[in-house]
Formats: structure tokens, sequence, C-alpha cells
């Protein structure tokens, strides 16, 4: 048994795992604990995560009423729609070195 | 339950709110002295469900005291049946058997304890912070049996505090489906309070939980989880992780029926190390094939209707009130018609090209293919996260070289703002169809894939010389990517986002290229020579003429040479659309040579590269479309440069495109003119 299953899980991130299922094998860990740590450390601060689009209109986002200010593609179909989940990139956010909380 | 307990004052302070206070105010649905039980759960577990099972009709909804966080309240009624009581000496009369009615709150949902939201921190004020005596006489958590470890962290932390606790267990249906099979005796066991599997929506286990609630009343309060001291929060938070694994592992086990889900045996397939770039890439020909062959017979028939009757028919009109042969009948006719006409009968073939990708992204397959794309970027040493922008930069360069913001590294965020450029956006895919249709007929599908193939090629091959020569100590930041499920595309979806890309394409065409078509034709209109009038002066006598043939020479080792071409590129500094805009206008407005038609847009081009090429015109229509490909996208990619990197890098870029477009073109041309 992982002893300490969220640092397992921020470790195989910082390792280079490329997926969850990558994370899983890493850590040796059960999906569902995988997935609710991920779930937890998004909440945290401590990953970040990003929906990601394909495409956008060929006029960019000044076409488009649904872009993002800082130009995230918020304009996937899925966002909107409950239950229909599009690529999410997560990624390890810096970590205060002193109170190892997420830096603003 | 103690007689004081029963006839406890209330109080109410809105700054502290207590589920006793807010219970008994006035409007509250409590009964005075009726046990009060909070309801805790995580969004979507069916807590809100359980409550209206609970409850029925006698509920009230509102904002909770002192706070816009809205709680319902209301009476969980149930009949007296076995003694639930522990006293020896009792027949069963005492109150904790002839209760009849509990108060029952139903808090927010909650993932934790932990005050990230105002829902967060009122159930933790209830549930924590309120002084033991103002807290819910039981805690009843809502548990999805099917995302088991994700439901119990709020578990592990009411646990942490002297409270009675109940776990309600539902989704078990779905649990079971996943191929887990909970049991429940050993979950109460590792949770250390009792676990009741129910169904809200059909009503069943509720007399379970109303009898383990009954029984929680009659016992003392327990003593709270046992935590070893922490160094800090993700010390703490890992510990509770741990149990929670610990306690899932005793709680839950693989059924026989266990499968691998669909998904899951998909993606062994689509992202293998080997087969899935082969399978991305077969897909992508095929939609490029397909896009291209079925959207040709429109594209076809929109060409004719607007070199045809429409044009014919914008004559006739000007000829009618005077102005036939004037230079407003040129702006109209060769200019607006033949320039975003052109662009227009692109219409079909885009909305199709937009279905296609929209389906592909609504059914998650776009996912696989990022993880495969993904990889090989690492593979190669650049940064992961720099995947994300690139992945944007294939529908539009602009947004894309704004999602370079989420780079944290400047050097990276550089890099990856000059790679941008090369990724081939959905504005260039018109010139590729066009050119690829008439010199490479129904092999336009292909043509446009191996422009794509070219696009990603030179993104690694331009990121490496870059790695290895400006940037070789960048570090990498890491970078797991989530894939959604496979699930079958929706109508609604795909035409939503085939629309919205399509509408983004016709503001273009009726926006920048309409301005840059006007351009053109008054460059076109002005004599450089003495003699000529405004606006009747041959095309290649005029100022944009002249200034296009000043530039072609340069194009000449690469096959292109020919002032049309050139003049062509040079507007597409503008926008990729307008390429082909100002090309159609060009040869509209040019008078034809030996009787040649001049309306004939692609034999005109055609001529046009064959001259340039001295006899090899594939070579030379394949350098045009790299140059194309790897030259500055447009001047709003240019200025989102400006915006994210400074002037100084993004002129370092728009140089290194026009050096990097200009040598593959040559090469390409050189190589390619030795076989065909």
């Amino acid at each position: 048994m992982v002893a300490r299953p969220l640092a397992a899980v921020v470790e195989a991130f910082a390792s280079g795992a490329s997926s969850l299922a990558e994370v899983e094998s890493v850590t040796g860990l059960d999906h569902d604990i995988v997935s609710a740590a991920v779930d937890h450390l998004v909440r945290a601060g401590r990953i970040e995560a990003k929906l990601l689009t394909v495409g956008c209109p060929s006029g960019g986002c000044s076409g488009c009423a649904l872009a993002a200010s800082d130009g995230a593609p918020a304009c996937s179909p899925q966002a909107s729609v409950p239950g229909r989940r599009g690529l999410v990139a997560l990624s390890l956010r810096p970590v205060h070195p002193v109170q190892g909380r997420p830096a603003e | 339950m103690s007689t004081d307990q029963v006839s406890r004052k209330l109080s109410i302070n809105p700054k502290a709110p207590t589920v006793r206070a807010a219970c008994c105010e006035p409007g509250g649905e409590g009964v005075a002295g009726a046990p009060i039980i909070a309801l805790a759960g995580a969004p979507n577990v069916g807590k809100s469900t359980l409550f209206n099972a609970l409850t029925g009709l006698r509920a009230v909804t509102g904002n909770w005291p002192g706070t816009t966080v809205d709680v319902g309240r209301g009476a969980w009624r149930f009949r007296a049946g076995d003694k639930v009581c522990q006293c020896e000496e009792c027949d069963g009369g005492c109150a904790a058997n002839t209760a009849t009615e509990f108060t029952l709150i139903d808090l927010p949902g909650a993932y934790s304890l932990d005050p990230l939201s105002p829902d967060e921190e009122l159930t933790r004020t209830l549930l924590l912070e309120a002084p033991a005596a103002e807290r819910p006489d039981v805690t009843v958590v809502a548990v999805d049996a099917a995302h088991l470890a994700r439901s119990l962290y709020l578990v592990a932390q009411v646990r942490e505090a002297s409270s009675r606790v109940v776990v309600a267990l539902t989704m078990t249906d779905l649990a079971r489906q996943a191929g887990v099979e909970v049991d429940s005796f050993a979950l109460a066991q590792g949770l250390g309070c009792p676990v009741v599997v129910v169904d809200p929506r059909h009503r069943v286990g509720l007399d379970n939980l109303t009898r383990a609630v009954r029984e929680a009343l009659t016992r003392a309060v327990p003593a709270p989880r046992d935590m070893p001291e922490a160094a800090d929060d993700l010390e703490r938070e890992d510990e509770r992780f741990a149990w929670i694994a610990d306690v899932v592992s005793a709680g839950t086990a693989r059924t026989g029926e266990e499968r691998v889900s669909r998904s899951d045996r998909i993606d062994r397939v689509v992202t293998h190390p080997v087969a899935g770039p082969l399978i991305f890439l077969g897909v992508m020909w095929l939609v490029f094939q397909v896009t291209t062959t079925v959207a040709a017979p429109l594209q076809d028939w929109l060409d004719t209707l607007f070199t045809g009757p429409i044009s014919d028919a914008a004559r006739a009109g000007f000829a009618a009130v005077g102005l036939g042969e004037s230079w407003v009948q040129g702006l109209v006719v060769d200019g607006l018609i033949a320039g975003v006409g052109m662009l227009l009968t692109f219409v079909p073939l885009m909305a199709l090209m937009f279905i296609l990708l929209a389906i592909l992204e609504d059914s998650g397959y776009m996912a696989r293919a990022a993880v495969v794309t993904d990889r090989l970027m690492r593979r190669i040493g650049l940064p992961g996260k720099a995947f994300l922008p690139l992945v944007v930069g294939f529908g539009c360069n602009v947004p894309a070289i704004a999602a370079t913001r989420i780079l944290s590294d400047p050097r990276q965020r550089i890099l990856t703002s000059l790679l941008v450029p090369f990724t081939s956006c959905t504005a260039r895919l018109t010139v590729y169809v066009m050119v690829g249709t008439v010199f490479f007929g129904s092999g336009a599908g292909t043509v446009v894939f191996v422009m794509y193939l070219a696009s990603i090629a030179a993104v690694i091959g331009v990121g490496l010389v870059l790695r290895k020569t400006l940037w070789r100590t960048m570090g990498a930041e890491p970078l797991v990517l989530d894939l959604p499920p496979y699930q079958v595309p929706t109508a609604r979806l795909t035409a939503a986002v085939a629309w919205m890309r399509l509408r983004g394409f016709l503001r273009t065409a009726s926006g920048i290229i309409v301005v840059t078509v006007c351009a053109v034709w008054l460059l076109q209109s002005i004599p450089t020579q003495a003699g000529e009038a405004f606006g009747e002066v041959p095309v290649q006598d005029s100022a944009y003429g002249v200034a296009a043939q000043r530039i072609a020479p340069v194009f000449e080792p690469a096959g292109f040479g020919q002032w049309q071409t050139a003049s062509a590129l040079v507007v597409g500094f503008v926008a990729k659309e307008a390429v082909i805009s100002s090309w159609a206008q060009t040869y509209a407005v040019e008078e034809p040579a030996d009787g040649e038609d001049a309306g004939d847009f692609g034999t005109a081009i055609t001529q046009a590269f064959e001259d340039s090429s001295h006899g090899h015109p594939l070579p030379a229509v394949m350098a045009f479309l790299v140059f194309l490909m790897a030259y500055t996208p447009c001047v709003a990619t240019i200025a989102a440069q400006k915006r994210e990197i400074g002037w100084r890098w993004t002129l370092f870029g728009v140089g290194m495109q026009l050096v990097v477009a200009w040598t593959l073109a040559v090469a390409v041309f050189q190589i390619g003119q030795l076989w065909w």
C-alpha cells in the first residue's frame, strides 16, 4: 500500500508521466485513488487543469464571443455541456518553498 | 436522547450559524426537540435525491442565515419501529424509540471541509467549527460507490471531529457495472461508522438508513479518528488519502464481471507508440480526402455562379445605369465578386471539414491524437506544455500565441511563440485545397494532408534547431493528459462547433478580405506610366504589378518567380485567405492572352507555374505551398507575438520564418525538378 498517495501522484507528474494511466502504472495506485487524488490536487491549486480544444475559428479569438481573455480555448463544445468532457491537460503548479502552498 | 438535549435553548448567530439555530427560527421546518440530522456529500452523489426521498414535500429551501448559501431543510418522518436504544431496563418507551421525526438539513455539496468556496465554508462551520452542542446530532454523508475514493475525503474529514456519522452509500448499481463490488460491512469497519446502501430514486434502503440513524443517536458520540502529526497541509491531506486507499482496498472487490472498458481497449490501439501515429495519419488523410472529394462539385457550382451569372448580372446592372466599363464596375466585378466570391466558393469545403473535425473532437478521438503528438514532442526534447498552444495553432495562430502564457519559463514561451506560426492554421487550408485541386485533381486531399505533415515537421525541425542553438539548457515542465471517455458525437454539438468555426471564416471573408480586396484594387488601378488613367491601366503596369515584378525574382530559384504569384504571397501577409482573393483579382483584371478566357483562373495559374518553373510546374507548386506554410501567417499573429514576446523576438521570428520558408521552397523545387 502506498503510504503517501498524493506525494506519489505529484512525484509521478514531476518524473514525466504523460497520462493518468501512466500515473497509475508508476504509483501502483488504483484508478479511483489516482482520479480522486488529481481532483483534490486541482482543487487545492497544486495542479493546474486546462481544457483543450483542437481548433478555433480562422478569424481568431476576435471572432469568437466565447474566448477567454487570456487566450485560453474556452470555446470547447464540452465546456458548456454537462457530462461531456474534452481533453484536459494537467500540470504541476510551482509550490511556495516555505509554506508548501502553490505560488499565486 | 436526553431531556436536556430536547429542551436545549437555541440561539441565532449569523456570524457563526449553527444548524440548531437555523432549524428553529421562524419559517424553519424543524420541530423543536427533534434530532437534527445533517446530510452532507460531494456534488452529484445523489444527495439531493436522497434528501427529497427522505423529506418528501415537507422541505423548504433558502439562504442559510447570514450567508448566501442555499440550504434545504425538511422533516424526516418515519414510524417508530423496533427497539433501537441500548438501555437494558428500557421497555421501548424511551425518547430514542418513540421519536418519529428528525429535522434534516441538506448541506451544500462539498468535496471537502477545506473552505475553498462559500459552500464548503458553511459546511465546515456547521460540522467542525460550531460548538459541539450546536452541531448536528448525526451527520449522514452521501457517498458515491462508483467514485468511492473521491467521496470518502469528506468522510475522512468529518470523522476527524467528535460526531456521529452514518454513511449512505449511493450508486452501487453503477459501481457494479464498472466491475466494483462494495462490501458495506468491510467499508463500515474501515470507516468506523455505519454504512447503509441506499437507492433514493427507487426508495430502496431508506428504512435501513432511518434505523441506522436512530441507532447512532442512542450511542455516545464516537471518538475522532486518530490523526498522526503532520508537518504541513500536504502531509495531512496525504494521510487522509492513505486512509482512504486502505478503506477502499478493504471495502471493495473487483468482480468477475470486470471488463476492460471500451475506451481502454480502443486506447491501447490508438495511443500505441507505433500504431497510434499511423492511425492518426490515416484518419487525417481520410478527413482531407473526403472533404475535397465531396465538396468539389459544390465548389465548382459556386465558382461558376460567381464568375458567370453573378458577374454577368453585375456588369449588366452597371451598363444599365451608365457605369459599364467604369472603375466602379472594376471594383465590384473584378475586385469584390472575383476576390471575395472566389473565397466564398470554399464555404462548403470548410463547412464539411469543420463538421468532420468536430465529430472527431466530440467523439474523444482528437484527445488521443493529442497524446500521440505530445509524446513525439517530448522525445525530441521540446517542453511538454508547449504542446497546448501548438495544438490550438492548428486552428488559429492568434489564440495559440496568447496560449503560450501557460508556460512559466520565459524561454519556453519565446520558443513556443516562434514555433506557433509554423502550425498550419485553417486559413492556409483554403490555399492548399485550391492549388491542390487545380494541379492534382482528385489527389487534392493527399496534398493537404502532406502539407499538414510538412507543418508538423517544420515545427519539430525548427524547434530542434532553436533548442540546439539558442536554448540548450531549457528545463522541462511536466504535463499529464487526462483523456475523456469516448462518446457518441451529438448532432447539436457538432453543428454548433462547425458553425462557430465557419462563422469565423465568413467574418474574415466579409471583413478583412473585403478591405484587402479594395486595397489591392486601388493599387491595381494606380498607373505608373504617363498617359494612363486611373482604373484603366493594365495590371502589370499598375503600382501593384510593378512592385510585384520587383519582388518576383526572389522566388525564381523556388520555381514561382511570376509576379502574379509573388504579389499574392505579399498580400498573404495580411491574412492567408487574401492570397486567393488577390490572386483571383489579379487574373480577373488581367488582359486575356492568346484568346485565353480571363475567368478561367485554374488555367491561368497553371500557365503561370508552367512558365516560371520552365517546365517543372509540380515541384514549383509544392515549393509554393511549402513557402505558404512556413512564412508569416498574418498581421494578427505578428501583433499577438509583439504583445507576448516583444518586438525584438517578433522581428527575429518574421525573419526566421521568411528564411526557413524560402530555403525550404528552394530545396523542394531544386530537388523536385530532378524527378518531375
